[in-house]
């Protein structure tokens, strides 16, 4: 009966759905069609393995930095940078706009003067997050079963599903944070910052950690160690890691309708 | 008697830079259209944020169709009609794509009078609300108010923006909501807009109740509205202490008084000036009203 809420919510995001896979596509698509050029020539690759430790270490993936592999190659050039700011972005963007976004534009209000509980109200837009991130955590994975076929690349499909799967539940972690501080804030703009900088930190501490002995002890509380830890496009994705990703997700994810609950919604 | 059907005990509700609303108490009676007067700013908005658990209070107690408005606030909220002073709506919906959404998530199956409201006030139903003028959407929302029939309607500034026949066509609607014994909580900062429909009006003034009475009871209050220009401005205190009178506003050289006791000792207290002109004659119920307003504000 009440959800409602969700499929608005979801229906709103169409149009930013269509665009978000538009780029995902475009990016896989362009990345595997210049596989073949990065894997036939050695000077490349001897460039790459000449990269200083730092460069190496924020293009790693998990595992060793190879462009002569198709494993190597999707993880430095789609999964440690531009399939996480991606979908990051997507997740955050919806985070915020769940809670944040709504009381901003004052529709919250007429919202709430229906019988609609708030805790039922935010579980919801954590419901069209989940939706709309899978989603293109999907056609993610799609657009890399078709390239890596065509091409061909050799991973398999249960390894690119891997990859994938974990960056789908980092991408869940971030959004589920957003919606959490949204709840708790009622301010759209400072939400996305204030999650924004966290994944930021969170990722410069995973890749420094390898080469900073001081950072190696507390990589265990950044989202995106776990994310790259098992290095899923050539082992999988080891239990332990998702389920700290998962956790995160929902853990946030539990926290935010008591956020909510618990305050006065403001006037737009 | 019957059970009111809101009810606020003592209500206080303090925050940030924003007044808040001071200990007020007061009881709406089923059937009626309750006028909740103040000027912007007083506390009407917070105290039907309050009733609806947008909000929630510092201390007090608030009771709607004998509910706790906190705890019960669902089952509350299934029977009540709200249209925001502020209204917002998503800008890319239609008007039925709006009643639609909301009778949704308010369970119920059609649009209930949603299209007989619409065609009454003159609504279109189905361009984006994005298109449509301040008063159209005004009409939005007056329709998301009273569509699925609620036992109390909560209107906050209904009337903004409506033009005088659509206006009378509101009233009307009004009357045939309390026909039903259904409830209307009216909030407005003009005594006009509520006096034809309202029985009683309560007033607020920087978040305290400054006044409860039938309208009735707020005509029996009448006096007679005196200017007075003069050619040197009388002393500030030149009309206090005189039995019946009572100075509402001062300027340049005009001074307004109400008086409401005999005639003599004021026109002994004018003779003692120069008088260029002198005006008097019965005050409508706004003046009645803003004078009360005039007083000053009682410290506890």
């Amino acid at each position: 009966m009440f959800r409602d809420v969700a499929l608005k919510t979801l229906r709103d995001l169409r149009r930013g759905f269509a665009w978000w896979s538009l780029g995902l596509v475009g990016l896989v698509a362009l990345l595997v069609a210049v596989y073949p050029t990065v894997r036939d020539n050695p000077a490349l690759s001897r460039l790459v393995k000449q990269y200083p430790d730092a460069l190496k270490a924020f293009i790693g993936f998990g595992g060793q930095v190879d462009y002569t592999s198709a494993a190597g190659y999707l993880g430095g050039e789609l999964f440690s940078f531009m399939a996480p700011l991606l979908l990051l972005l997507a997740a955050i963007g919806a985070g915020a706009r769940g809670v944040a976004g709504e009381e901003e534009a004052g529709t919250l209000e007429l919202l709430l003067s229906c019988p609609v509980t708030r805790r039922r109200f935010v579980l919801e837009k954590l419901a069209a997050l989940t939706v709309e991130v899978t989603g293109l955590g999907a056609v993610l994975l799609v657009a890399l079963w078709v390239g890596a076929r065509a091409v061909p690349m050799h991973v398999s499909a249960a390894h690119l599903g891997a990859a994938t799967g974990s960056l789908v539940l980092l991408a869940l972690a971030y959004g589920a944070l957003a919606l959490l501080v949204g709840a708790a804030t009622g301010r759209r703009t400072l939400t996305t910052a204030v999650v924004a900088a966290l994944a930021v930190a969170a990722y410069l501490v995973a890749a420094l950690a390898p080469l900073v002995s001081g950072l190696d002890p507390v990589k265990v509380v950044s989202p995106f160690y776990h994310y790259t830890a098992s290095d899923p496009l050539r082992h999988g994705l080891a239990p332990v890691h998702a389920l700290v990703l998962l956790g995160i997700a929902v853990l946030a994810g539990a926290l935010a309708p008591l956020a909510l609950e618990r305050r006065d919604i403001a006037v737009a | 008697m019957d059970a009111p059907v809101i009810r606020f005990d003592r209500v206080t509700k303090r925050y940030g830079r924003a007044r808040g609303i001071e200990d007020l108490s007061f009881e709406v009676l089923p059937g009626e259209v309750f006028g909740f007067l103040g000027p912007n700013g007083a506390g009407k908005t917070t105290t039907i944020r309050l009733l609806l658990d947008l909000l929630r209070p510092t201390s007090g107690r608030i009771d709607v169709f004998g509910l706790d408005a906190r705890r019960r606030s669902r089952e509350i909220r299934a029977r009540v009609g709200y249209l925001p002073g502020d209204l917002r709506l998503y800008g890319r919906l239609t008007a039925r794509e709006h009643l639609r959404y909301l009778a949704g998530v308010r369970g119920l199956r059609d649009l209930g009078e949603g299209e007989a409201l619409a065609r009454r006030l003159e609504l279109e139903l189905d361009r984006p609300v994005h298109a449509l003028s301040r008063g159209n959407r005004q009409k939005v929302g007056l329709a998301l108010a009273f569509f699925h029939r609620p036992d109390l309607v909560v209107l906050d500034e209904p009337t903004a923006g409506l033009d005088p026949l659509m206006q009378q066509e509101f009233n009307a609607l009004l009357r045939e909501t309390t026909d039903d014994r259904r409830t209307v909580f009216l909030s407005s900062h003009v005594l006009a807009e509520v006096q034809h429909v309202a029985a009683r009006v309560a007033a607020v003034r920087e978040g305290r109740l400054e006044l409860l009475d039938t309208v009735e009871g707020l005509r029996t209050r009448a006096f007679t509205r005196v200017e007075a220009t003069f050619r040197t401005p009388p002393a500030p205190d030149a009309f206090d202490g005189i039995a019946g009178v009572r100075e509402l506003e001062r300027r340049n050289g005009t001074v307004v008084l109400a008086l409401s006791g005999e005639v003599d000792p004021l026109v002994k207290a004018l003779a003692r000036h120069e008088v260029l002109a002198l005006d008097s004659h019965e005050a409508d119920l706004e003046d009645v009203f803003l004078a009360l307003y005039r007083e000053p504000v009682r410290v506890p």
